[in-house]
């Protein structure tokens, strides 16, 4: 994965926002879940598929003042870990890409 | 957490059987009827933007629902996972290939409590064994994870050799899970005829240990016999110690399910347990469950039980055990004594010991 592509949420996954600033994504076909932070929360709703990882990133360091500067690594990082987890799509936009 | 992550669902107050110590009938604060489908589904739509997301079905005998797949097909389409809890004598191919064929079907309960039809049958009635076993084996063959639970109770305590190698042997399956009929429901009418005396529950603790030794890991228990041996054995090791309070000792620490899950009563009204149905916190369709589930007094009540120490109570006093003690379950406490804000007196070791019970 590079940080051009455009990663898109899978639809069935279900995201869980908890009081204490945490979140839980979970995929009811598989009973998977990944818990994650404000950070992770902001990423994934931004995976829409019109989206790069870079956009997001960046829209991601308008929002959070206090991001940290290894921001893009943990995105990366994280969509990485949905990818494999099948919470997001990315494997159209690489067939797409190498067609 | 915001909302619930998971809930029971009574979706029927009908059942095919009359067990002898069902908790679920004959509770005089519970209205004994079904909702139509559509006040479920809306209910499931709710769930859906709440983001639950795990549903048990329960009853009643949930099975006995005709519209059983169009509320499935609900839970489905709105992200959830499902499971059962069922006595297995209405599960046919049909309903077993189409739960199959969600892939969000996490495991069926059924009740088994004998390793024969005559033991199973003298509390559930004639046929329900070879019912259970059917239902069972139908599950199995269309792969969906099947859970027993054996519920201990005074016609089958000299039958747990057998079940144990019934269960994990012959039927092969992985675990099963153990508990004892409660002074509840049904039960407290046949409570003389079924519930375990001393001797039985010595009987039943004594033989579910070694029955863990033999099957490593493959029976559980969260309540009943073997639990209250292993909790027991802990308890009064640390008070012949003199040793530290346990993390959750000394006060109403049992159980967390208010704070993690919440129940529908077959006729929508939200209660926090199926042990506690005459606590109503509000009804389906009508009031929000988040609302309910974030700012109910009686739900966070519950919640705090843990602040209330075992020493205010007259029935602990001068109690060495208090230390290591959670007082176990309020659903019990409050039909042995009337309070949910109570310690149970049938998980007092105290209690067992005074009236002549060991510790082995």
């Amino acid at each position: 994965m590079n940080q051009t592509d455009k990663p898109i949420a899978n639809p069935i996954v279900v995201l869980r926002e908890e009081f204490d600033d945490w979140a839980i994504l979970f995929n009811p076909d598989t009973a998977d879940a990944v818990g994650t932070n404000p950070v992770g929360v902001a990423a994934w709703k931004l995976m829409d598929g019109n989206r790069s990882i870079e956009d997001i990133v960046s829209e991601i360091k308008n929002n959070f003042e206090d991001a940290p500067a290894g921001v893009l690594n943990e995105i990366v990082a994280f969509v990485n870990k949905l990818d494999e987890n099948g919470f997001v799509g990315l494997e159209l936009e690489r067939k797409a890409k190498n067609a | 957490m915001r909302t619930p992550r998971s809930l029971i669902l009574e979706i029927t107050a009908r059942c095919n059987l009359r067990c002898r110590y069902c908790y679920f009938f004959n509770n005089p604060a519970v209205e004994y009827r079904d909702l139509p489908a559509n006040e479920w589904l809306a209910f499931f739509d709710e769930l859906g933007t709440l983001g639950v997301m795990r549903v048990t079905l329960a009853g009643g005998e949930p099975f006995i629902r005709e519209d059983l797949s169009l509320l499935i097909e609900s839970i489905v389409k709105n992200r959830m996972r499902f499971s059962f809890l069922s006595n297995g004598t209405l599960i046919g191919d049909e309903i077993a290939a189409f739960l199959a064929g969600t892939g969000r079907c996490e495991y069926v309960q059924v009740s088994v409590d004998g390793s024969c039809a005559e033991v199973h049958d003298s509390c559930r009635g004639q046929g329900s064994f070879d019912g259970a076993i059917r239902g069972l084996r139908t599950l199995q063959r269309h792969g969906i994870s099947v859970a027993v639970r054996v519920t201990v109770h005074r016609n089958n305590v000299h039958d747990l050799e057998n079940i144990a190698h019934f269960l994990l042997d012959e039927l092969g399956l992985p675990d099963f899970g153990i508990n004892a009929a409660g002074y509840m429901g049904t039960c407290c009418v046949n409570a003389n005829d079924l519930l375990l005396n001393l001797e039985e529950r010595k009987e039943a603790m004594a033989t579910l240990l070694r029955l863990a030794a033999k099957y490593p890991q493959r029976i559980s228990s969260q309540a009943g016999p073997l639990t209250d041996a292993h909790m027991w054995r802990r308890m009064e090791e640390a008070r012949a110690q003199n040793a530290p309070a346990f993390d959750n000792g000394g006060r109403l620490t049992a159980c967390g399910c208010p704070s993690n899950k919440i129940t529908v009563r077959s006729d929508g009204t939200i209660v926090p347990c199926n042990m506690l149905a005459h606590v109503e916190l509000g009804r389906i369709n009508r009031d929000s469950l988040a609302e309910i589930w974030q700012n109910s007094p009686a739900l966070n009540q519950l919640r705090n039980r843990h602040s209330i120490p075992l020493t205010g109570f007259k029935f602990c006093a001068g109690c060495s055990y208090i230390p290591y003690c959670t007082g176990n379950c309020p659903g019990l406490a409050y039909t042995l004594t009337g309070e949910v804000d109570h310690p149970s007196p049938d998980a007092c070791l105290r209690r067992f010991i005074e009236e002549g019970g060991t510790i082995t």
